[in-house]
């Protein structure tokens, strides 16, 4: 019997046929932004290793991620809320922040204990934030006790983390880690890196005195529910033996505007996952030795993690307790119908057949 | 090689198929039972699996959902191993081609979600996947059955499903039936009979409507099966799509795929044929009726043509009112049948599939298709065939129309010849009188002129001159033998189905003759009762089920009945490619 492996997948095919693809999905993209305007700022509230903090949640318009300019992630929407054409000057950069602390003063009594900040892309990449600007940043927000800053594994070294910790913030780096599992990080969400990067950057972050958050994708494109699932279970106990690793925070896909994900979505091809899922993944990873949380975005939404609809916000505010309080009986307070229907789609559903349910 | 599926009887685009694991599944089926998945290779390498008989495996696969860019789904392709058990690879519509070189036995279409309710998707990737795929292997759409619409899918050309929609449509309280889908909340009763059903609609819950539904798809499914075994899956189709819009989309637009289907239609069947509906006219025996009679046939009678009004007897002239007409006309004219579905029927072509099979609903109102259609053929018809008069011996509701409509297309004048009724006193002495100046016709002159037409219908314009050059008929119609000059007998007509059916000399004729022959070309061996698609090396492409076949090989000259289509034959490596009437070593 002729027993060839069925892997002819060739190295770089896969990753250059996403980013063409990618390309073409974001060329359809007409708008343009604001150099000076913040992609978005809200106030809300954290789990850190220190306890809760009032968080100031800033995502600053770099110009874009480099990687979503040769295609990038699947599911990754806000290369198109960037601005157009390229880098954002220093001081449009010191605009932006200013903006954010002006929405701080009008809508909180006292400045949040912790600040992070997100951009399209990587914070500590210096072609997206120069030199300068990192260190006018963390000065204003020297003051503060925390400090959240996102980044690619790559451009994690000492020397820019300590621009934070020696200004006296406890500091994080935020990786969008996406999956430990290699080849779905590389085949299904289109990320170049390894989890040995990613395990990296940690040691480097924790040499500087710094701690790793990790942002896993719950269910991109191209796995089953059940695949979702078991995926994630594994992520996270995965990135708690990461020794500096504290925190995860797994976010279920949601479909973002010119996305392949989106294409996928429009297609039948790709529904978000279910919330079930997510307090199923919260539930049976909640004895890890790692914080987990969860911030479903536009839950409840066709485009956002979702159940029935009945059900939504009971199971969506189970998660945000969970994610203060990191107990899985939150989970037992919360039941519905279609919790049937979920487990149904998690038995039967199979990368050809999906999406079982809406 | 396809080991482990064969076709065994074909209706149109659907199948009867065997998979052929150690428990036979009759197909189209539920494979839920039977499926083995070895998994995707997306979240994770795979080994390629042991397997065995019991089981259709689904090798290690890489799915390409709906709305996967094609560039994606190109550079992720999986290889598909060879493998000496049931297996089925998955596929989209544009990467089946490619995948056919592991002979797998079954293929698994992975955007069935982006086609199950939008006829336009659903034909046009159905019939990509089909074609780009042996004849006898299966087609799997997972996800996506349900009772109402498992009928169409098969009739598309589906062999497996399963239960899975059923069962999550179960879960949230949707009670499917043939006819659609029901909200339980809304039910009053509970319109099934099945185990799950046996109980008042208060107690009926979630988990009984999931048990109900995969009974429901299992019925649904028997249905299909003993509509296909009996040659009237179309029939059902007509009626029982319409519950869905899409489904009805489905079959009107694989009407227009006129070749995917007709490729796959036989050209003859013993069964019934429902003309019930406008959708009827389109169906590929009436086209190929229509097509056959104006392009093929030739009438060779000098007589005056009669248009006479169908009967609902078949064939007409069993029917009270022909025998009045044939009365009347005293084989002074020749009798030409209009009727809706078929649209016009010559005399010798009354037993030929499916004129005497088909039934209509017959209200006297014609609608404006089927007026446009009958003119159409009526048109062509006289076209091709001139007559030194025409006499039109219908009733006004539509056959009047449509007369009166050809008579101005054609600048004609024909003679009307009904007052009220065709079948009134009146009418038939007015028929009678018409006709009195005009000569009769022979017994013999009527006998050879049929075997001639129907050759002609058969094989092909002229054909009835070039297999019957000089011709000897014996016995008595319909059972007509046609002889040659010297007594040998070269054909017979088949009363069942108005076709002929060749002796070896009428086969040697035939392949003498210039009406070109349907031939099978065999391997070195003598075939008794049938020839196996693996004998067979090469077909024509025109072959049909039910076509007389000519099959030779180094060994062997044989005449007989084609089982499959000529391109099936030549792509299958399974199932039966012809029954063999008549055989002899060369």
């Amino acid at each position: 019997m002729s027993k060839p492996s069925p892997e002819v997948y060739e190295q770089g095919r896969g990753m250059d046929a996403h980013n063409q693809a990618m390309r073409e999905i974001r060329a359809r993209k007409d708008r343009t932004y604001d150099p000076r305007e913040p992609t978005r700022v809200w106030l809300d509230e954290d789990n850190t290793p220190d306890g809760v903090y009032d968080s100031l949640t800033i995502i600053l318009n770099t110009g874009g991620c480099r990687w979503a300019r040769a295609g990038g992630c699947t599911m990754c929407g806000y290369v198109a809320e960037s601005v157009e054409g390229g880098t954002v000057a220093h001081e449009d950069l010191m605009t932006q922040v200013q903006t954010c602390l002006d929405h701080e003063r009008e809508n909180a009594e006292d400045p949040a204990g912790q600040v992070k900040i997100y951009t399209s892309g990587s914070f500590l990449d210096e072609r997206e934030i120069p030199v300068e600007t990192r260190q006018s940043i963390a000065e204003t927000f020297a003051d503060r006790d925390r400090i959240v800053v996102e980044s690619l594994p790559d451009f994690v070294d000492r020397e820019k983390i300590a621009d934070f910790t020696d200004r006296g913030l406890a500091t994080d780096v935020a990786v969008g880690l996406e999956t430990a599992t290699d080849r779905v990080r590389r085949d299904c969400v289109n990320k170049y890196f390894g989890f040995a990067e990613f395990e990296r950057a940690a040691a480097d972050a924790r040499e500087a005195g710094a701690g790793v958050k990790a942002y896993l994708l719950m269910k991109p494109p191209f796995l089953s529910e059940s695949e979702a699932i078991a995926d994630m279970k594994r992520s996270i106990g995965r990135c708690a033996d990461v020794a500096g690793c504290h925190t995860v925070s797994m976010n279920p896909c949601n479909v973002q505007r010119h996305t392949m994900v989106e294409d996928l979505f429009h297609a039948d091809g790709y529904r978000p996952p279910w919330l079930w899922s997510v307090a199923d993944v919260l539930e049976s990873t909640a004895d890890e030795d790692v914080i987990v949380v969860s911030d479903p975005v536009g839950h409840g939404s066709d485009r956002g993690p979702h159940n029935c609809g009945d059900c939504d916000d009971r199971v969506q505010r189970a998660i945000k307790d969970f994610d203060l309080r990191q107990e899985a009986a939150v989970f037992e307070q919360v039941s519905c119908a279609c919790e049937r229907t979920w487990e149904a789609v998690v038995e039967r559903e199979r990368t050809y057949s999906m999406p079982l349910a809406r | 090689m396809t080991d482990y599926f064969e076709v065994h009887s074909r209706d149109g685009a659907a199948r009867i198929g065997e998979l052929r694991l150690s428990e036979p599944l009759w197909t189209p089926a539920l494979v839920d039972d039977v499926l083995a998945d070895a998994g995707s290779l997306w979240p994770e390498e795979r080994e390629v699996p042991d397997g065995d008989e019991s089981a259709l495996t689904v090798l290690p696969h890489r799915a390409f959902p709906g709305g996967t860019p094609g560039e994606v789904s190109e550079a992720f392709a999986v290889e598909y191993p060879d493998v000496e058990y049931p297996s089925a690879a998955v596929v989209a519509p544009d990467t089946a081609a490619d995948a056919t070189a592991a002979n797998a036995d079954a293929y698994v279409l992975s955007n069935a979600q982006e086609l199950a309710g939008h006829a336009r998707a659903f034909v046009t990737a159905v019939v990509r996947t089909r074609e780009a795929i042996p004849a006898d292997t299966a087609l799997h759409l997972p996800g996506v059955a349900t009772p109402a619409n498992v009928a169409t899918l098969a009739y598309a050309g589906v062999d497996l499903v399963d239960t899975d929609l059923a069962v999550v449509k179960g879960t949230q309280g949707r009670y499917l039936a043939a006819d659609g889908e029901y909200f339980l909340e809304d039910l009053t009763d509970l319109p099934c009979a099945c185990p799950a059903c046996q109980q008042s609609v208060e107690t009926f819950d979630r988990e009984a409507c999931e048990t109900h539904n995969v009974n429901a798809l299992r019925a649904a499914l028997g249905t299909v099966r003993e509509r296909i075994r009996s040659g009237r899956l179309r029939d059902y189709i007509e009626g029982q799509a319409r519950h869905e819009q899409w489904l009805t989309g489905v079959f009107r637009r694989l009407d227009q795929q006129y070749g995917y289907l007709e490729q796959r239609t036989p050209v003859l069947r013993r069964a019934e044929m429902a003309a019930t509906s406008d959708d009827t006219l389109r169906r590929v025996e009436i086209q190929r009726f229509a097509e056959r009679v104006t392009g093929r046939y030739r009438c060779r009678f000098d007589n005056p043509l009669v248009l006479v009004p169908c009967s609902a007897r078949k064939p007409y002239s069993e029917s009270q009112s022909h025998g009045q007409f044939h009365d009347a006309i005293q084989f002074r004219a020749h009798t030409v049948s209009m009727t809706s579905p078929i649209g016009v029927v010559p005399q010798e072509l009354e037993l030929t599939y499916p004129a005497q099979h088909y039934d209509a609903a017959v209200t006297g109102h014609w609608s404006a298709s089927e007026i446009e259609f009958v003119a159409d053929v009526l048109e062509a018809y006289l076209r091709r065939n001139g007559y030194p008069r025409i006499v039109a011996h219908v009733p006004d509701e539509g056959y009047r129309e449509i007369c009166e409509t050809v008579e101005e297309r054609l600048d004609l004048d024909f003679e009307y010849t009904v007052r009220d009724h065709p079948t009134t006193g009146d009418s038939l002495s007015n028929l009678a009188s018409t006709l009195s100046t005009e000569l009769k016709y022979g017994k013999r002159e009527r006998q050879h002129n049929t075997l001639r037409a129907i050759a002609d219908y058969q094989f092909g314009d002229g054909a009835g001159d070039a297999l019957f050059e000089e011709l000897r008929v014996e016995s008595r119609y319909p059972k007509l033998r046609a002889h040659d000059a010297d007594g040998e007998q070269l054909a017979a007509l088949v009363p069942e189905y108005g076709l002929l059916s060749l002796t070896l000399a009428g086969a040697r004729r035939w392949v003498d003759s210039d009406a070109p022959t349907k031939r099978v070309e065999i391997d070195a061996f003598v075939p008794h009762g049938s020839v196996l698609a693996p004998g067979v090396v090469d077909a024509d492409d025109s072959i049909r089920v039910g076509d007389e076949v000519v099959i030779e090989g180094p060994s062997a000259f044989a005449v007989g009945r084609a089982e499959m289509s000529g391109p099936e034959m030549a792509e299958s490596t399974r199932g039966i490619a012809s029954r063999v009437r008549h055989v002899e070593e060369t």
